[in-house]
């Protein structure tokens, strides 16, 4: 009696908060609205850089007055990372890719930040019931999520056949040879490449050593993407000591510094010297992270990043589109927006907003109008990345290659140069 | 410690297959409840009220946490049933998990093979076996590794099994992530990851990612075969020979349990079960991913355990749908509620293990014996209680 009782009245509790939520919630909704996500990990070290693209774009909705053509268009945030993981993790992104399906109004994603968990996106947006639905990344440098580079790829990631996904930053191949390039540039002879043995890692490191073999520099790491370190180790002296006998000019280092990075800077600097003496070069894994830049072992370190870095961007066009909207930043937030891709965050949102105001409203009509026909274009007034952004309807690259290698100097990420593509 | 036995054996047969039978009951109807919400009923629903579901309860952490219980069952074999302390079980999940990318999934690319595969693979290359062979498949397979761990551990008692088994969680998920380039071999493709993998095949149909009610009657099925096995095991011979060992393993050698086979049985279903949970859960993800398999997977497991009741198998579910729940939706949903409603902006889902810490210090100070203990548990712990209440946690 007294059980059933318990029971009785623990399911009036749950009927009574259901009540609640479903009286609560009911008002908000309006049938015209589409929605379009953030899909970026939140939690971990990358937190700070993804924190300041959802702030980016939801200023920038703002400005458009949350207007896309005749739509109006609201932002839902999702974090694909969770604290257990400290990172992004496989089983969130892939009950993301079912929540964006499932949330009606939603129409495209912007995101993600890790090509890896793209790869568990991108299939499953691309069998939506009704049409495959669309997501734009800021930050996926990964080659194979668009073109051919593994065995299989890029045709796995969509099963219908039909294309729903792009990106505005340009990708690992060619940020690895820009790297490369710009190493045999600055007269570096001979150089070792280590990898985090993720996916975005072994990828731009793979492109680093082909294109240093073929500039003439003498490679000392063995295998297609040099040698992998392990995230987990303490302790990576010994690396390094065996590093130290081939006496290499420069060591690139391919990977996330979420992974490891910092205790693999700290050895570098202790048994290697400092980045005169041997220099270091890492890609855009290093990039956005204040703690990395923050390390005295950092200093003098150079990065790539896959895009114009924000600074170029004021640079080239003081007065365009991305710098107003940098001020603006500013003068909302009273900081900088941190890394470079909150600004390419912003591209992406143009993107899909202009593909929206170009559709009938649907997930299909956006994704058609990217890959299709002529595809979307923002011209440079608008752009703010300061230049014209062309989508490949083939391919969803960006047409753009640019490549700007930056150093790091008293804590600060500083722009060296652009660096074109040969 | 004799009386208490006999007088639990004597008042509790009966009362318990009865119990047992409600318990199944229920879990067949709030399954076929859940199942007819998600087939029928969500998708009719209004907007509002679909949007709160997907929130609060959306069918892939329904899925999700169905893998957890999967998962949880067989580890309650090994530590609530045999009492042999686990520390590792996330190995199982993941060696499972890697049978999934193996066997279906174009991974090894230098071979053909397909053995009732559903029909779109039949063009590409890899081993694709039907995902009905690869749940027996991974289940062996874990049997085998659980076996292997099993048997340097029988001369091991509590903290230094709990430690070799820590071990073994550690090695194997380090060997899937190292596994890139064994001797120019790839096994497990490194922190890549194997993705994706073939869809379920089901009579006249192949699954795809969206077809959530087909998957929740699959798990349900696999959960209750799962916990089938353990009622039946558990009332049978072996069974009471876990028990026996849990409680006094030297009196139990004594009365003539062997020691060896009884605790290896232990070690093989409950690994045979995480194997399943694996499999199910690389078709969940549709893919499987050497980051995952973490220490914390191997502890939040032995939570559910501890929480839902040790030995029973119902508690256990229960514990294990919590658990998971809170994990994957209810803390960062709970988290944009508070937030949204009081315009801060705390991150709940980072105070997960504060919460996991504090709630399981809190339940071995009041509740010992988990959520729905039992009664065999359960009696044992409140005789300490009443005999002198300065000895706490014997057993």
């Amino acid at each position: 009696m007294k059980k059933s009782f318990r029971a009785v009245s623990i399911v009036a509790a749950v009927a009574m908060i259901t009540t609640g939520l479903v009286a609560t919630s009911a008002v908000t909704n309006a049938a015209t609205v589409l929605t379009i996500s953030t899909d970026l990990p939140l939690q971990g070290s990358s937190f700070d850089s993804n924190d300041s693209t959802n702030k980016a774009i939801a200023l920038y909705l703002k400005q458009v007055g949350y207007k896309a053509g005749k739509y109006t268009v609201k932002l839902k945030i999702y974090d694909d990372a969770t604290a257990a993981k400290g990172g992004w993790d496989d089983a969130k992104c892939a009950a993301n890719a079912q929540a964006h399906v499932a949330n009606k109004t939603e129409v495209a994603v912007m995101g993600t930040y890790n090509s890896g968990c793209a790869k568990i996106i991108v299939p499953i947006l691309n069998q939506a019931p009704g049409g495959a639905m669309t997501m734009i990344s800021d930050a996926n440098t990964n080659p194979g999520l668009t073109k051919s580079w593994n065995p299989g790829e890029p045709d796995v990631y969509y099963p219908t056949g039909v294309r729903n996904y792009a990106r505005v930053c340009t990708t690992d191949d060619v940020q690895g040879a820009a790297a490369a390039q710009f190493a045999k540039s600055i007269g570096i002879k001979s150089v070792y490449v280590l990898n985090d043995t993720q996916t975005y890692g072994q990828g731009v490191a793979q492109a680093f050593t082909t294109e240093a073999k073929k500039q003439g520099l003498n490679v000392l790491s063995s295998g297609a993407y040099g040698e992998g370190w392990d995230a987990k180790q303490t302790d990576f002296t010994a690396l390094f000591t065996k590093i130290k006998a081939l006496n290499p000019d420069m060591l690139y280092i391919g990977g996330i510094f979420d992974n490891g990075g910092a205790q693999l800077v700290k050895d570098k600097f202790k048994v290697l010297g400092n980045n005169t003496a041997v220099k270091m070069m890492a890609p855009d894994g290093f990039t956005g992270y204040p703690d990395f830049n923050s390390m005295p072992e950092a200093d003098g370190a150079y990065l790539s990043f896959a895009g114009l870095s924000t600074e170029l961007l004021l640079k080239n066009a003081p007065t365009g589109a991305g710098a107003k909207f940098v001020k603006a930043y500013k003068a909302t937030y009273k900081k900088d927006p941190i890394g470079s891709y909150p600004i390419y965050g912003v591209a992406a949102v143009q993107v899909i907003l202009a593909a929206i105001a170009k559709s009938n409203g649907t997930r299909k009509g956006v994704t058609n109008a990217i890959f299709s026909g002529s595809g979307i274009t923002i011209p440079a007034a608008q752009s703010v990345l300061g230049k014209a952004l062309t989508i490949s309807t083939l391919s969803g690259d960006t047409l753009a290659k640019d490549v700007t290698i930056e150093i790091v100097k008293g804590g600060q990420e500083t722009t060296l140069k652009a660096q074109t593509v040969k | 410690m004799m009386m208490l036995k006999r007088k639990s054996k004597d008042s509790k047969t009966p009362k318990q297959s009865a119990s047992h039978k409600k318990w199944t009951i229920g879990f067949l109807i709030a399954a076929a409840c859940i199942w007819t919400f998600y087939t029928y009923i969500m998708f009719r629903l209004p907007d509002s009220l679909q949007t709160i579901f997907q929130t609060w309860l959306p069918p892939t952490t329904v899925n999700e946490a169905m893998v957890w219980v999967i998962c949880a069952i067989g580890l309650n074999i090994v530590v609530g049933y045999a009492g042999l302390l686990d520390l590792g079980f996330v190995a199982f999940w993941a060696i499972g998990g890697y049978s999934a990318g193996w066997f279906m999934s174009a991974f090894f690319r230098q071979v053909n093979v397909h053995i009732f595969a559903p029909h779109q693979t039949l063009k590409t290359p890899g081993i694709h076996v039907t995902f009905w062979a690869v749940l027996f498949i991974g289940g062996i397979i874990c049997a085998i590794f659980g076996m292997i761990i099993g048997a340097p551990t029988l001369r091991l008692k509590s903290d230094y099994l709990a430690l070799v088994t820590m071990g073994f969680g550690e090695i194997i998920p380090q060997v899937f992530t190292n596994g890139e380039n064994l001797g120019g071999f790839n096994l497990s493709n490194g922190t890549k990851g194997i993705s994706p993998v073939d869809n379920i095949g089901v009579p006249g149909k192949v699954l795809g990612p969206f077809d959530f009610s087909w998957k929740f009657a699959i798990f349900v099925l696999l959960t209750a075969v799962m916990v089938f096995v353990s009622l039946r095991l558990r009332k049978g011979r072996l069974g009471r020979a876990w028990l026996a060992i849990r409680e006094d393993e030297l009196a139990a050698s004594m009365m003539g349990v062997p020691l060896m086979s009884t605790k290896l049985a232990a070690y093989a279903v409950g690994a045979f079960s995480g194997g399943v949970g694996g499999v199910a859960f690389a078709t969940h993800v549709n893919g499987v991913f050497a980051d995952r398999f973490n220490f914390s997977i191997s502890i939040i497991l032995l939570a559910m355990v501890v929480l839902g009741g040790m030995g029973n198998v119902w508690g256990v579910m229960v514990g294990a749908l919590l658990v998971a729940w809170i994990n994957s939706t209810g803390l960062p949903a709970f988290g944009d509620l508070v937030n949204n409603t009081f315009k801060t902006s705390i991150n709940f889902p980072s105070y997960n293990f504060l919460l996991f810490g504090g709630v399981l210090i809190l339940m071995m100070l009041y509740k010992r014996e988990g959520m729905i203990p039992e009664s065999r548990l359960k009696a044992i712990m409140h005789e300490a209680d009443d005999t002198s209440a300065n000895i706490g946690g014997t057993h």
